[in-house]
């Protein structure tokens, strides 16, 4: 446990030393951003590759940065480098924070990010907003580093509220389609609802601590009530759970695949929803003070994790299926976060960065391969045609079902062990199911698209498709840019996700847990002994796993399967449980609940309220000074002789006052 | 106070009594020229009385006040003079009881 209010932090803190390689990796994006809007129509196709540089050089920076996050200010207990900015009034300033978890952080989302800029550069190529697109990438990666480098609350709310902003512009980026835009409104709203607590939970921390700075809230996170914790605690769950995609808030995400691949890319692997991954793990403090937060995040991430894997089973768009396991794969790292188990659940990030962007970018190959076809009832046989997307999303998917040997395997274990270690069985339980069955979905994807025959030449209605709805979308042309220039990034990223895990090979003892030795403490020390050892979870985890790979083989990856793959497809399609299509009725529920009494209220207002309550004072005010307009006009004879009869008698009159009832004699 | 002083009262009295005569001509009569005449009366009833303040209490605002007053009370002059003529130049008549257009 780090001594947040002791010499280190404190005194650093109030030092004025400001790294100005801090400052340019938090500040270029943003000048990237504005600089692509401003001169778009002059940039062109060179906006992206302006848009790349910057993020590149963001990462270079960060990597000549490195030792700053390290350099503990006196006798190493320091978490980090706070450097003040300005500073509005006492107890309110306004500055960056560079320690190990900030780092991490910003090294993945300007790494990855900045391949996902390349990637772009190809995949965007005709599109007729291209710099536009551009400037919003640049944006979404400023607002995620505001969100990272802040070190107070009101700056993380600030870019909170921005990574939402920056969403909405990309998920509605295609705004001539009414889904997108949809889409995005709801990505906004949900989001805002996050906002909305992250704001609830300063103020109480505010109120109890009279500060905003997490060296100063978090000093004074032990002395606090039990219950003022819990509720600052669950006000910022209700933050990441709208951010991160948990349950009842993940709504949107499913939807956000509306926005263009590369989107979908950025937001599910380096940015927005490992927000709240971050939040909790930045809060340890406080969730080390309230174990009923601890347990109440640990379970919602639980049955987020299952509940996603359970939706990915029944997705047929290439896209949403990924989605679903975005939030199955978060809801793992919001339990291992939650529970404690601190250096598991950030590993869990940092793998599914990896492979998670390598899955979408690899996804995107093939929809490009095919003409923006996501159905994967449509595809198949793809093996040959996309390699390269082939060999990507078979490496991503053996890394999202931990597979041994590849980054999932190392990061999902640990998360799941942690779970049985720290006394949780039952999220225990359910993290090994969601195990099983993400095995089964992610190949049922992997065989489905990439076995079999092609089958983009078989009607729709054959494969059990329903009627799609015409979108005012302009027919796609991808004029002929290099294949290399979208492949690249892919053929890079397949090495970290495959080899990302690597760090944290010997457990305690490995580099991972080293690098955060400052900022977390390790497992408490009175524990009982789990039932079952590491290594026989492993196997067990690792059994369910080939469970899960072995049904999806046998029902989609043999022969007679890939021989009758029309007709198969076809009846799975029409037998699918009514509960798995709808999303377990969450949309329903939320619409029931909230959407429909809003609307409702809405309408009584503007039959009602409005008319007789609103428009009637404002007619009655009006019609008033009208009456008063025509009595008064009365008054004005335009005789010059009577207007002077007005003015000697009211002199009389104010002289007769003051001379006999004022001041009488 | 010397020998040849005049008690203030009568000043002011002789001043007031203009002023009521200025006062009854602007009621009473329809001709613009004999208003503005008697508007010029209450002028001077104003200028009378502040020189006779300034006198008792030895003070030479008064003077200044009265100076002003002349001064604004030419310029009206000018200007009212100005729109008598533009009003018998407009209706033919000059009964100030006959330019009401500004009734309401």
């Amino acid at each position: 446990m780090p001594d947040y209010v002791g010499t280190g932090w404190a005194a650093t803190h109030h030092s004025h030393n400001v790294d100005p390689l801090l400052l340019a990796i938090w500040l270029l994006p943003l000048c990237g951003a504005l600089a692509i809007w401003a001169f778009g129509p002059q940039l062109r196709r060179g906006a992206g590759v302006l848009a790349t540089l910057v993020v590149a050089a963001c990462f270079g920076l960060t990597l000549l940065d490195i030792h700053a996050a390290f350099a503990s200010p006196s006798s190493g207990v320091g978490i980090g480098n706070g450097v003040p900015l300005g500073s509005w009034t006492t107890g309110f300033d306004f500055g960056l924070l560079w320690d190990p978890l900030a780092l991490l952080w910003t090294l993945v989302i300007t790494g990855v990010g900045g391949l996902i800029h390349l990637y772009s550069i190809g995949y965007m190529a005709g599109d007729k907003a291209e710099p536009r697109f551009f400037a919003y990438l640049n944006f979404f990666v400023f607002a995620m580093l505001t969100l990272v480098l802040a070190d107070n609350f009101v700056g993380l709310l600030v870019g909170w509220g921005l990574v939402g902003l920056a969403s909405y512009f990309l998920i509605g980026f295609w705004f001539y389609k009414p889904s997108a835009v949809a889409a995005a409104r709801k990505a906004f709203v949900i989001n805002v609802v996050g906002d909305v607590g992250l704001m609830f939970a300063i103020f109480v921390m505010f109120a109890y601590t009279g500060s905003t700075t997490y060296a100063e809230v978090f000093g004074r996170a032990g002395t606090l009530p039990q219950g003022v914790v819990s509720t600052i605690c669950v006000a910022l769950f209700v933050a990441c759970a709208a951010k991160s995609a948990q349950l009842p808030l993940h709504t949107w995400l499913p939807d956000a695949m509306e926005g263009p691949t590369p989107v979908s890319a950025l937001i599910h692997a380096a940015t927005m929803v490992t927000a709240g991954v971050y939040l909790i793990a930045r809060c340890a403090p406080l969730w080390d003070a309230s174990p009923d937060a601890r347990a109440l995040v640990g379970t919602i991430g639980a049955l987020t994790a299952l509940t996603g894997a359970l939706l990915g089973i029944a997705q047929w768009d290439i896209k949403r299926i990924l989605a679903y396991s975005t939030m199955s794969q978060i809801g793992y790292m919001i339990m291992g976060v939650g529970i404690g188990a601190y250096q598991a659940g950030i590993l869990h990030f940092y793998a599914h960065a990896f492979f998670k962007a390598l899955l979408f970018l690899g996804a995107g190959l093939v929809i490009h391969e095919l003409h923006d076809e996501q159905d994967v009832r449509k595809m198949g046989g793809l093996r040959t045609r996309t390699p390269v997307a082939f060999v990507a999303m078979a490496i991503g998917t053996l890394a999202i079902i931990g597979f041994p040997g590849f980054s999932g395997y190392y990061s999902k274990d640990a998360v799941i062990y942690a779970a049985l270690e720290r006394g949780y069985p039952a999220l225990y339980a359910i993290a090994v199911i969601t195990a099983g069955i993400t095995a089964y979905y992610m190949f049922r994807l992997i065989f489905v698209t990439f076995y079999g025959r092609y089958r983009g030449d078989v009607p729709d209605a054959e494969l059990g498709l329903a009627a799609r709805p015409a979108t005012l979308e302009p027919e796609a042309h991808h004029p002929h840019v290099p294949r290399w220039l979208t492949e690249a990034p892919v053929i890079v990223l397949m090495i970290p996700s495959v080899i990302a895990g690597y760090v944290a090979i010997n457990g305690e003892n490995s580099l991972w847990w080293h690098y955060f030795a400052a900022d977390f403490a390790t497992k408490p020390q009175v524990m009982p002994a789990p039932p079952l050892s590491e290594i026989a979870s492993t196997l067990l985890v690792l059994a369910v796993v080939l469970a899960g790979v072995a049904v999806a083989y046998v029902r989609y990856g043999t022969a007679a399967a890939k021989e009758n793959a029309v007709v198969r497809l076809r009846a799975e399609a029409a037998g699918m449980p009514q509960p798995f299509v709808r999303g377990f009725y969450f949309d329903d529920l939320i619409d029931a609940l909230i959407v429909r009494p809003a609307l409702a209220l809405g309408r009584a207002f503007a039959r009602f309220v409005d008319p007789h309550v609103i428009d009637a004072g404002v007619t009655d005010v009006a019609r008033f000074a009208g009456l008063m307009g025509r009595e008064l006009r009365l008054v004005q004879t335009g005789l010059v002789r009577a207007y002077a009869f007005v003015v000697v008698g009211g002199a009389v009159v104010f002289i007769a006052y003051f001379a006999l009832l004022r001041f009488p004699r | 106070m010397t020998p040849m002083s005049v008690d203030v009262s009568n000043y002011i009295g002789l001043s007031a009594v203009i002023f009521f005569i200025g006062v009854a001509g602007v009621l009473a009569r329809r001709n613009p020229l004999i208003v503005l005449m008697s508007i010029e009366l209450m002028f001077n009833a104003a200028n009378l009385a502040l020189i006779a303040f300034s006198r008792l209490w030895q003070n030479n605002a008064g003077h200044i006040f009265a100076f002003l007053v002349i001064t604004v009370a030419a310029a009206e002059a000018a200007i009212g003079l100005a729109i008598v003529v533009v009003a018998f130049r407009r209706s033919k008549n000059v009964d100030v009881d006959e330019v009401a257009g500004m009734r309401g």
